[in-house]
């Protein structure tokens, strides 16, 4: 496959496309916005249906539209504008419409600013919208990640029929790296049973959530989180088998730390590192087999310190745990690593 | 059919007005119908078509959504007064913008029917009858956009009911022939909230809702009649 230099906004565009996207509907912002312009210059070479959406909220519901159609329907945002986004997510996933969002994250709440962030773990992981839902969350700590997350992220949303956020932050959307493209795919839209396409017969398909003549509904909705918990916890391992101190980052983050645990090893610290890759379902399973660890040391971009209690909740609290968090201030490697020092 | 409405509910006329349309011209296998929520979500129990219950107000962006991939489908985009005009206006001064190719059907009591009958930017019940600026008049806020058809019925008594059906039926045809947008509005009864009888409902529709609410064809084929 060739090789180009594109940033992790243009990779995750090329996924797309490689994973069969047919209809695009968006609303530009910062810093997601180098996909939308990708779509809107090459979407007839694609043949992708490019619509320009009068508000976030607009893009969801078409986006729901031409889901329930059969396409692999896409929009990508950030910030408030994906909070804008919230009511069509929560029908999604009430109705069981399959659809992928990617939220590139920047900074701080309301407006906020465009720099790197990881703010929205919380709204995106445990709901965001209205009511008893979630959505898958897959977060993307390379270029590569960019490349092939498209294609997993629709599997999953046609498997459990519900919506998927892809997220990384803004760092991740503009490094630029030698990425190889993936060739552009086209998709059958007859593909799924339940799409919608006039009723020939038979009882009709029905996309709503008031389902109060169907007494299974509930455990209907319950099996499908409980298969998700179960089956679906993704994550990257490096070096944990006899790591001392774990540590646990996503997206920009996970990069650093990467870089963290070489240097580490160097100098004989035993550092490991787990990089989530399924926010929600948050990878339990990856916390199951740390022998040798002490301490967790969560890193992420959120003065909250949003994953932390995933990470303190999955491990039940067995271990010491730091953080190193900002609100949008990158990490360096020697800051964590003077921190796994000191614990040594 | 339509057992899950009031009494005397002009969603059961206006649905029915529909199914005989889409029925005399053989397209049951081809339409997607696209709800609002509400009193209009009802009707999901009990249409034979394959339908999508849509949030509130957000009936036009799914049904555009869902006819650019399937473009061989009907889609019928039906919603109350508060989806079209109040909550959701904005996508439909965009879709009319755009001169989206849609059928849409909205129907209009002037409340908010589902929730008890609070009043909607639609409301006329108190209005003075020289009041210009009382209800809301689509064909007002369209009028600098492109639309392909424009037409507003009562359904209040057989000759206004006939007058829908035959906006319907030029709707239908006109989206399915030309493409565009394509919009009916109904004034409809709902004696439940406004505590009238059926017949003092049709009645109050035709002697004030009407004032307001001027029947007719005010676009056809894209060119503007008289209104």
């Amino acid at each position: 496959m060739p090789k180009k230099l594109i940033n992790g906004n243009e990779a995750f565009a090329f996924g797309a496309l490689a994973a069969g996207l047919s209809f695009y509907a968006g609303y530009p912002i910062t810093p997601s916005t180098d996909v939308y312009e990708l779509l809107e210059r090459d979407h007839e070479k694609y043949g992708v249906e490019f619509v320009h959406a009068s508000s976030e909220i607009s893009a969801v519901n078409m986006v729901m539209g031409a889901s329930i159609a059969g396409a692999r329907a896409l929009t990508v945002t950030s910030g408030c504008g994906f909070s804008l986004m919230q009511e069509g997510l929560s029908y999604m996933a009430a109705d069981f419409v399959p659809c992928v969002i990617l939220n590139v994250m920047r900074e701080g709440a309301g407006l906020g600013d465009i720099p790197r962030s990881q703010g929205d773990y919380d709204q995106m992981t445990k709901g965001g919208g209205n009511g008893d839902y979630h959505a898958v969350v897959l977060a993307c700590s390379s270029l590569r990640d960019c490349m092939v997350m498209p294609a997993l992220a629709w599997d999953l949303a046609e498997k459990y029929k519900n919506p998927v956020i892809v997220t990384y932050d803004s760092d991740i959307a503009h490094t630029r790296e030698n990425v190889e493209i993936l060739p552009p795919k086209r998709i059958d839209i007859d593909r799924l049973p339940y799409a919608l396409s006039g009723n020939r017969g038979g009882r009709p398909k029905l996309v709503q959530n008031v389902n109060y003549h169907d007494p299974d509904f509930t455990q209907t909705l319950s099996r499908k989180y409980e298969e998700i918990e179960q089956h679906e916890q993704r994550w990257q391992a490096y070096e944990t088998e006899d790591a001392e101190i774990v540590l646990v980052a996503y997206s920009i983050c996970a990069c650093v730390c990467r870089d963290v645990v070489r240097r580490a090893r160097r100098k004989g610290l035993k550092v490991g590192l787990i990089v989530p890759v399924t926010l929600y379902p948050f990878p339990e399973k990856a916390f199951e087999n740390l022998p040798a660890c002490r301490k967790i040391i969560v890193v992420e971009l959120s003065i909250l310190r949003q994953m932390r209690r995933d990470v303190e909740y999955a491990t039940r609290f067995r271990y010491q745990y730091d953080s190193v968090s900002s609100l949008s201030s990158c990490p360096t490697v020697s800051d964590i690593l003077t921190l796994t020092e000191e614990v040594n | 059919m339509y057992t899950m409405l009031c009494p005397g509910c002009g969603h059961r006329t206006a649905m029915t007005l529909l199914d005989g349309l889409i029925a005399r011209k053989g397209l049951k296998e081809k339409v997607v119908l696209a709800l609002d929520v509400a009193c209009c979500s009802l009707l999901i129990d009990e249409v034979e078509y394959d339908s999508v219950m849509c949030a509130h107000g957000r009936v036009l962006d799914v049904a555009k959504g869902f006819q650019i991939v399937r473009k061989d489908c009907c889609v019928i985009s039906y919603m109350g007064d508060g989806a079209a005009y109040s909550i959701g206006i904005e996508e439909m001064i965009h879709a009319a913008r755009r001169n989206d190719r849609a059928f849409a059907v909205v129907v209009n009591n002037g409340l908010y029917s589902m929730t008890g009958g609070q009043i909607a930017p639609t409301y006329v019940g108190d209005a003075d009858p020289a009041d210009a600026h009382a209800g809301f008049r689509v064909e007002q806020v369209l009028a600098p956009f492109p639309v392909r058809y424009l037409a507003r019925a009562a359904l209040t008594d057989a000759p206004n009911i006939d007058r829908a059906s035959r906006y319907l039926e030029a709707a239908l045809d006109g989206y399915l022939s030309g493409g565009g947008f394509h919009l009916v509005e109904l004034l409809s009864p709902c004696p439940t909230n406004y505590k009238l009888n059926p017949k003092d409902m049709a009645e109050m529709i035709n002697a004030r809702m009407t004032v307001h609410y001027p029947l007719g064809e005010f676009v056809k084929e894209g060119a503007r009649l008289s209104c």
